[in-house]
């Protein structure tokens, strides 16, 4: 991980040519916005009146114009030059703005990439660790706040240096006096500006987090809005509601307290400022030291200056939150991607022949969820895994997807460690419906088309009815381009898990596992699904981990664990007469009644 | 592209006077603020006014030489000026800040008891985070957008006329010429403001998107690994940062575009009078006046801009408007009676669908005439097809929904004439996929009765065989279940909002599919738990699994809207008729 300063600094990378124009472009428009008032100074010093105490800068202005006399007659040419040097000004302030956005969008553009696929090529490990509403954050509110970094932020410091670095030299060769007299209070306002922001940071972030709390709270409730009902608790979610409400209102209403007092110190100090230089100006003017165009070139520099001093605190408070943000961005940035062999080996396809070797696995530092475990699946076989929950079934899936590898022991496809192959190779060998499905929001062709983007309609089609969700598909308004997820169509856990199925099915497999994929599906669908699955049979390896006893049927072997360790194995009906866990599971050794 | 059936962030549509009159009801208990913001907004601007005025007298005073006393008064005057106008300044934003976070506070308190108050049937088709967002986000833009349109409208207005009025009174003529800049000031604010906001339209739109990539890229995490799509992925994602690039550009180039012209704009302001008032100073105007001018104009541009600039926001927030007000209104479908009818007594002995006809819309009935009882001590079972009306029998006993015929009762009396939350409070409903709050093991089965002790929840717990469970985790009941319960598997899960159930003592205990997750061993010792808390208790209980309902005093076999059959499981056997057929395909008798 790099510093986060330096971390900012490297994702500038490709992007700093452009900056450097923007900061060009920036300097001429500071350059300009000063040089635009020196035009009636000239003429109300030059034309209008007699400078007492003629001026080399008044000249010099009245001579690029065309000469005093000229000007005398002409005032439209000085009304002609502020305008035209405004303009240019604009233009610069215009290309400074294009080129910084372009700088900064363009970097974030990148930034945003990189974290997503980053994302996509880390270990399940890491999510495992990892709350979704925060990584969901890091991607989204701190790219923001990187984004508002480098938009922003990035050009209003180089704004307040340019300006200040201009403004000096302008005002000194105008009147050093005045200029001493003008520029006396710019450091107070800085540093007060910066000061004050650091110090209220925390209350910006009480406020943040008292809107979260609210945030979290609201969405519980709604979530589980059918158990505040069940229980009629709604007065107790509106009173745990209440309490976060009012805490949010305190903490926001702390935070504009603190910028009351900032802005009207600030008022204060900026206007003190001002009075001061009208009070040593008029002062002068009536001892006749000072030119009444001079006195009126102060009063707009001054205000020009201040502006952009003004906002200092709060841009490097916003830098702060872009370190922070930068930060927890390059933690995910930072972390290894999922290991891949240097040279994999090709996957190899000899029917899908599984072995696990000896494999001992614990998620993280807690206990082992599987424990020495040794078992063959012949392939184009159908096995069952059964057991009771956490008996390390999913487990065995993920680590034959090679979400996970093992701490001890190796697993094999087709007598090849898996560690050797190509991982997404060997996943597209893998058709897999998981206990909870994720279809994507997109219509249910796309979604079924994923698992093979070149299969034919007919193929779609007929992977749906294996998965016996073809008729309820066709029933839907737009059919198969029906768009899933909460902008569409709102899908039952049992029209999930077919739809999964049927994505699975399409691809064509070498193994196909089904991790309790038919729980949510009632007994007469999951019969016609059954039937087609046993049709399948011998055209893949096949894995069923379920708890039905009607699902686990279509096996011919069957693999039973408890707590992580392989109890029994064999064929069913071998097993149903042994009289173990199989059997049990089975209902055999229950007796009629026990139940009640 | 994706259909807009329910578009979060709509094209600003016609400005709906009616719409904020209703809104401006939760500011009235504000309005001395909304007043107070209004006086500072005049006050400012009379400062604003009169310091060009006082500079040009001082100005005016020097030139003629003759200033020293009059700079003591005047320069005090402007000192004391400033010193208001700070203030002032101190005033308007600590009173912004209480009128913003009130009315906020105000409209999300009342936002969120109406989504409390709302029956199921509100939460079907509207997602849980769509509503969140109502709450929070068009709250905060509402609340955010109000004191600062009162105090620029109130500040620009006022700026606008007392510059107009000191400039006609200072000289008509010049007054006249330097207006000319003010209409296309208009003009050039609101046109570059519609433009912004099309821009930042545009640009939430594309966030949103890019946001919910992410999010599918999390959750479908396994998913997308399985079926090794990462570059496709990266490729529609690639599409969407070129989408916000391409809004974030037009929206860039807008803003950079706006300031410069508006500058330009004041710039020939400032020299329209340098050059009309330069030509009067030879006759009679004198140089604080020219000066005063150049000022004042360098003044008009910033209300212009502001008061464009809230407008346009009014403009942007009137959805947020809509929305928080469409909250509001909804009067949900289920409501407590004005006077319910008092309970024969506080335990339920008798449930009673009678010619029960329902369905969710006009076209689709799902009940069609449904009649059955249950008595005090009885467990039954309702079996049947998915899609057969199962759930809904059970979310039509505590009234979910209402009937569109026939009637459901309670110990006699129609569900309808009852106070919904003694009702509701009658019934222990386990769900198959349950919700847990996130926070301990321990305070999720006390939601049940929320005065229970530690000895009580580790009973309920016990009762259902949550306890083993719980028990082998390290920090047992004082575990955390994480956001929604996702720290506990399905099952674990189950386990806990039983234990939850059977806590909150119910006269009923409602069993929706509440062990499709757990292991049959672990469910007969289930059931074997409940048996003796199900006395004199009723029980209505769902379940795909044949074998979990057989001991049932009475199974109900629901199919097509109707009950098709009824009877105790050997009775149905005997009958060899929908429940067999069932039976059989299970292949539990096989």
């Amino acid at each position: 991980m790099l510093t986060p300063v330096r971390a900012l600094w490297a994702l500038t990378r490709g992007a700093r040519a452009t900056y450097a124009r923007a900061f060009a472009a920036l300097f001429a428009s500071a350059l300009l916005l000063y040089a635009v008032p020196l035009v009636p100074r000239a003429v109300l010093d030059g034309v209008l009146t007699r400078d007492p105490a003629p001026s080399a800068s008044v000249d010099t202005t009245l001579r690029l114009l065309g000469g005093r006399a000229f000007v005398a007659d002409h005032l439209w040419v000085a009304a002609l030059a502020m305008l035209g040097g405004t303009v240019a000004a604009g233009a610069f302030t215009f290309l400074c703005g294009r080129w910084s956005a372009q700088a900064s969008e363009g970097i974030v553009r990148r930034l945003r990439e990189r974290v997503y696929d980053h994302l996509q090529r880390l270990p399940c490990r890491f999510f495992d660790g990892a709350e979704t509403g925060d990584l969901l954050q890091r991607c989204t509110s701190d790219t923001e706040t990187v984004r508002l970094f480098f938009a922003n932020q990035a050009v209003e410091i180089g704004r307040a240096v340019f300006m200040a670095a201009v403004a000096v030299p302008v005002m000194l060769a105008v009147d050093p006096r005045m200029a001493a007299v003008a520029l006396v209070g710019m450091p107070v306002i800085a540093v007060y500006s910066v000061l004050f922001f650091l110090r209220i940071r925390k209350s910006f972030e009480a406020a943040d987090e008292a809107e979260g709390d609210l945030t979290t709270v609201t969405q519980e409730a709604l979530t589980g809005v059918r158990v505040v009902r069940a229980f009629a608790r709604q007065d107790h979610e509106i009173s745990r509601f209440a309490t976060r409400n009012g805490a949010y209102r305190d903490a926001d209403y702390r935070v504009y307290a603190l910028m009351a007092r900032f802005w009207s110190l600030s008022d204060l100090v900026t206007f003190g400022q001002q009075v001061l230089v009208v009070g040593a100006g008029i002062a002068w003017m009536l001892r006749g030291e000072l030119a009444v165009g001079a006195f009126f070139y102060f009063l707009t520099a001054v205000h020009l200056l201040l502006v952009p001093l003004r906002q200092l605190g709060r841009i490097v408070a916003d830098f702060g939150k872009a370190t922070v943000a930068i930060g927890r961005l390059d933690a995910i940035l930072a972390e290894a991607p999922e290991p891949a062999p240097l040279r994999p080996r090709p996957v190899p396809s000899r029917g899908g022949a599984i072995a696990v070797e000896g494999v001992t696995f614990a998620y993280g530092a807690g206990p082992p969820a599987l424990i020495d475990v040794t078992l063959t699946i012949p392939p184009r076989s159908t096995v069952a895994i059964v057991g009771p929950s956490g008996a390390g079934k999913s487990t065995l899936v993920a680590l034959l997807l090679r979400l996970y590898d093992p701490t001890a022991g190796a697993v094999r496809l087709d007598g090849v460690d898996l560690r050797e192959l190509d991982t997404r190779a060997l996943r597209r060998r893998i058709g897999v419906v998981l206990q909870q499905p994720f279809l994507y929001a997109k219509p249910v062709a796309e979604n079924l088309r994923l698992a093979r983007p070149t299969a034919t309609e007919a193929e779609v089609e007929q992977a749906a009815v294996a998965a016996d969700i073809h008729g309820a598909l066709l029933r839907l308004p737009q059919g198969y381009d029906t768009l899933v997820g909460d902008r569409g169509l709102t899908l039952s856990g049992g029209q999930r898990q077919r739809l999964a199925l049927a994505r699975a099915l399409l691809q064509r497999p070498d193994v196909l596992i089904l991790d309790d994929a038919l729980s949510a599906v009632d007994t007469r669908t999951e019969r016609t699904i059954l039937a087609h699955l046993a049709e399948r049979r011998g055209r893949q390896t096949t894995l069923v981990i379920g708890h039905r006893p009607s699902t686990l049927a279509l096996a011919d072997r069957v693999i039973v664990l408890d707590g992580g360790r392989l109890v029994e194995a064999g064929t069913a009906a071998d097993l149903r007469r042994a009289g173990g866990a199989w059997a049990e599971l089975c209902g055999d050794a229950a007796p009629a009644g026990a139940a009640r | 592209m994706t259909p807009d059936h329910d578009d979060d962030d709509p094209r600003p549509r016609r400005f709906d006077p009616q719409l904020w009159r209703r809104l401006l009801v939760h500011v009235r208990p504000y309005r001395h603020l909304v007043l107070g913001l209004g006086v500072s907004g005049l006050g400012v601007a009379c400062i604003d006014t009169a310091l060009p005025l006082v500079t040009a007298r001082l100005i005016d005073a020097a030139s003629a030489g003759s200033g020293w006393g009059l700079l003591g008064t005047l320069g005090a005057l402007y000192a004391g000026l400033l010193l208001v106008l700070a203030t002032l300044a101190w005033g308007f934003i600590a009173m912004a800040g209480r009128l913003a976070t009130g009315v906020g506070h105000d409209l999300r308190r009342q936002a969120f008891a109406a989504l409390m108050a709302q029956s199921a049937a509100f939460f079907d088709h509207r997602p849980v985070g769509w509503l969140v967002s109502r709450i929070t986000q068009d709250c905060n833009k509402i609340c955010g957008l109000l004191p600062w349109l009162c105090l620029d409208l109130a500040w620009g207005t006022s700026l606008l006329t007392l510059i107009a009025a000191a400039m006609c009174w200072l000289d008509v003529r010049l007054a006249a010429v330097v207006f000319a800049i003010v209409p296309p000031l208009l003009a050039i604010g609101w046109l570059f403001q519609q433009w912004m906001l099309d821009s930042a339209r545009a640009i939430r739109r594309a966030n949103a998107k890019i946001t919910s990539a992410f999010n599918e890229a999390i959750g479908g995490l396994r998913t997308t690994r399985a079926l090794a799509r990462e570059d496709e992925n990266l490729a529609e994602f690639s599409a969407l940062t070129d989408e916000m690039f391409g809004a974030s550009m037009r929206n860039a180039l807008q803003a950079a575009g706006y300031l410069p012209v508006v500058m330009s704009l004041g710039s020939l302001g400032a020299g329209l009078a340098l050059w009309r008032g330069g030509v009067e100073v030879g006759h009679g105007l004198s140089l604080g006046v020219l000066v005063a001018f150049v000022q004042y104009t360098a003044l008009f541009a910033q209300p212009i801009q502001d008061m464009a600039r809230q407008l346009a926001q009014l403009q942007a927030a009137q959805a947020a408007a809509e929305r928080v007000q469409s909250l509001l209104d909804a009067v949900p479908a289920v409501r407590s009676p004005a006077r319910p009818a008092a309970p024969p007594a506080d335990r339920v002995t008798h449930l009673a669908f009678d010619d029960v006809h329902f369905g969710y819309s006009d076209e689709a009935p799902v009940l069609r005439g449904c009649s059955f009882e249950v008595h005090q001590g009885e467990t039954i079972a309702l079996v049947g097809p998915t899609g057969g009306g199962k759930s809904t029998i059970v979310g039509l006993l505590a009234r979910s929904h209402d009937v569109q015929r026939g009637a459901v009762r309670v110990d006699g009396v129609d569900v309808r004439e009852l106070d919904l939350p003694w009702l509701q409070s009658r019934f222990g409903v386990v769900l198959q996929a349950p919700h847990l709050f996130s926070g301990t093991i321990a305070d999720n089965i006390r939601y049940g009765r929320l005065d229970a002790t530690d000895a009580e929840v580790a009973a309920a717990a016990a009762r259902v065989c949550a306890a083993p469970f719980v028990e082998a985790l390290p920090d047992g009941y004082a575990t955390q279940v994480g956001e929604g319960g996702g720290r506990l598997s399905t099952g674990q899960r189950q386990l806990v909002s039983m234990a939850r159930a059977v806590l909150a003592d119910p006269s009923v205990l409602i069993l929706d599919e509440a062990t499709s997750s757990i292991d049959e061993r672990t469910e007969r010792a289930i059931q074997a738990g409940l048996e003796e808390l199900l006395v004199g208790r009723m029980a209505v209980v769902i379940a795909h699994r044949l074998a979990t309902i057989r001991n049932a005093d009475r199974i109900l076999v629901v199919d097509g809207g109707r009950i098709v059959e009824a009877g105790d499981h050997a009775a149905l056997m005997a009958r060899r008729g929908a429940y067999w057929r069932m039976v059989a395909a299970d292949r539990l008798d096989a």
